[in-house]
């Protein structure tokens, strides 16, 4: 079991990816935005994988920006991030570490999949 | 008397051989002016001779044609001060030469004993040479005149980079006068902008290597500007005839274009955004479907969200292609079948799907249906083809004639001649695909039945001839 903090300013995207992620026996938290996402990795709270969207409302590349503060805070935190977009060469050149994305509209398996790969990466 | 002796030849090749050898044309004067001698440079020169010349005042000589106010000038007020004068210029139409620019060189020389001396005048015909330079500095003038009607700001520039000349329009824009630039390195204007170690590296490639530079991009604050866009195209510039060369650099202000571009880029990310977001939605509930719902009904339901996944990589496909550009058919395809196999295959899956594809282009206005009916028939496949979750499955297109052929080939076990009527679900796969041929006005070729497995062969008019220059998108 992981524990999941889902960042996606779509609530009913944010909700139906929870249910989903739940499903598989994880735990989920979630932000709408990069500061209510802050505010839970500052908190004691364990967890295991941030998923995030890159355009968040409130910021473009919010996701980008939220990723590179929550591995300063927590090195050993797997990131995934998800994106309606294009995923140039720069975008990917602003990845942290050894982060995964997955393109919209994902699959529940598809999900579940790059969980098992970061999961396992991590390990 | 050795040395006295050497000293004569000396002396008689000195007033003889030697005055009569040398190119310029040379004339000896009294104090008052009279010809005692010249050499034969001046008799060719001045289409005259030794009896018409020696013994007469200069400015008798040849119908008073050496009566000029500015020889003048040089014999009666610049030689009686001076012992030589050198660079003296005369300008003067002479009958029976035509108009003549000489240079003369006037020394004055004294005898011992003589103190009243004699000139010598030297003179060089550099009529030619002038009016080589005259034209040479029309030319120029002409160049600049163009130069400066050109609304793009230009600089041309030696090898060492230093500014020859700046348009109007570049010290116009650049808020500097023409002192201010020649003779300075270009990249030592304004605040250091074009000191980019790129563009340097690139520029001096310019005149050794003949190489151009092809819009390269600065973008900075400039002085009384703002921030600005600018593309920087560079040529080695020669005149026929002329060995030495240098650099024409152009200045394009692209600032307007560039925010233009970024304008529609932030507007197609957003739509993107919130296209995604509710293909996302449908594609959340239909997997909420799929657990409530009986296991036969899971694959049309999981059929359903590869479609949805197809149309989201066309969407993608076709906001790239606003620009009226083509889709290039290899890339696009990959596409498809990455997203295919990670939502109907996964990672463990024994079925594997190959694209082989010629380099072409198709209409962005019919690759929504293509790429549907490509979904259609490889979803057909996996699903039918093996009952043991092991295959292979091939996607080929090439072109034919004028049109586009597609195969969607596998080496499953093949259709059943016997099926009567094949369930309703499989029935609308074999719709959908009917469809979409007759959407596109195409024809689907019959199967052969020799070959193992089943083999889909469809004629498509989507080719797309592209206009010279323009390039297709890669997925």
């Amino acid at each position: 079991m992981a524990v999941v903090l889902v960042v996606e300013d779509d609530a009913f995207i944010c909700e139906l990816t929870e249910m989903t992620v739940q499903d598989w026996g994880h735990q989920t938290l979630s932000a709408n935005d990069v500061d209510e996402a802050l505010e839970i990795l500052r908190s004691p709270q364990h967890i295991d994988i941030l998923f995030t969207d890159i355009y968040l409302k409130t910021a473009v590349v919010g996701g980008f920006e939220l990723a590179r503060q929550a591995i300063k805070m927590r090195p050993h935190l797997c990131v995934l991030y998800t994106t309606g977009n294009f995923v140039t060469n720069d975008m990917r050149a602003l990845f942290i570490g050894d982060a995964e994305c997955i393109r919209k509209p994902y699959t529940p398996r598809q999900l579940q999949t790059s969980f098992e790969h970061l999961l396992a990466a991590h390990s | 008397m050795t040395d006295s002796f050497g000293k004569k030849v000396v002396d008689d090749i000195a007033a003889s051989d030697i005055v009569e050898t040398v190119p310029s044309a040379l004339l000896v004067l009294d104090r008052d002016l009279h010809i005692t001698s010249a050499n034969r440079a001046f008799y060719q020169t001045f289409r005259t001779s030794a009896e018409e010349t020696e013994g007469s005042h200069i400015y008798e000589l040849g119908n008073r044609q050496w009566d000029i106010p500015s020889l003048r000038t040089l014999l009666e007020s610049v030689i009686p001060h001076r012992a030589t004068v050198e660079g003296f210029e005369v300008e003067h139409d002479f009958p029976t030469i035509g108009r003549r620019t000489m240079l003369v060189n006037a020394r004055k020389i004294f005898r011992p004993g003589d103190h009243d001396g004699f000139i010598l005048l030297a003179i060089e015909d550099v009529s030619e040479e002038r009016a080589a330079r005259a034209e040479s500095k029309r030319n120029w003038l002409l160049t600049k005149s163009i130069v400066d009607t050109i609304r793009d700001p230009l600089v041309v520039l030696e090898h060492d980079m230093t500014i020859v000349t700046a348009s109007k329009a570049f010290l116009t824009i650049f808020g500097i006068t023409e002192a201010e630039t020649q003779g300075r390195g270009v990249f030592e204007l304004g605040q250091h902008q074009w000191d980019v170690p790129a563009l340097r590296d690139l520029m001096e490639r310019v005149l050794p290597e003949n190489k151009s530079i092809e819009n390269f991009e600065i973008e900075d604050d400039f002085p009384g500007l703002g921030r600005r866009v600018f593309n920087l195209n560079a040529r080695k510039i020669s005149q026929p005839g002329n060995h030495t060369s240098r650099m024409l650099l152009v200045f394009e202000d692209i600032t307007d274009r560039k925010q233009r571009e970024r304008d529609a880029l932030t507007l197609t990310n957003e739509i993107s955004h919130r296209i995604k977001n509710n293909l996302q939605i449908v594609v959340g509930l239909i997997a909420f479907e799929v657990k409530r719902t009986a296991a036969p009904c899971v694959l049309g339901y999981k059929a359903m969200q590869a479609r949805i996944s197809a149309i989201a990589e066309l969407y993608d496909l076709i906001s790239q292609s606003s620009h009226g550009r083509a889709i290039a058919v290899d890339a696009y395809l990959k596409e498809i079948v990455k997203s295919m196999s990670a939502s109907l295959l996964g990672p463990e899956s024994g079925i594997t799907i190959e694209v082989k594809s010629e380099a072409l282009d198709i209409d962005p206005e019919r690759a929504v249906p293509f790429g549907l009916l490509v979904n259609e028939l490889a979803t057909n496949a996996i699903k039918h083809a093996f009952p043991d979750g092991k295959g292979r499955i091939v996607l080929r297109v090439q072109r034919v004639g004028d049109v586009i052929e597609l195969t969607v080939a596998d080496d499953g076990v093949g259709i059943k001649k016997n099926t009567v009527s094949p369930k309703i679900t499989e029935r609308r796969g074999a719709d959908y695909v009917a469809i979409f041929v007759r959407q596109l006005g195409g024809t689907i070729l019959a199967a052969e039945p020799e070959k193992p497995g089943t083999t889909i062969r469809i004629r498509l008019p989507l080719l797309l001839v592209l206009p010279e220059g323009a390039e297709p998108i890669a997925a």
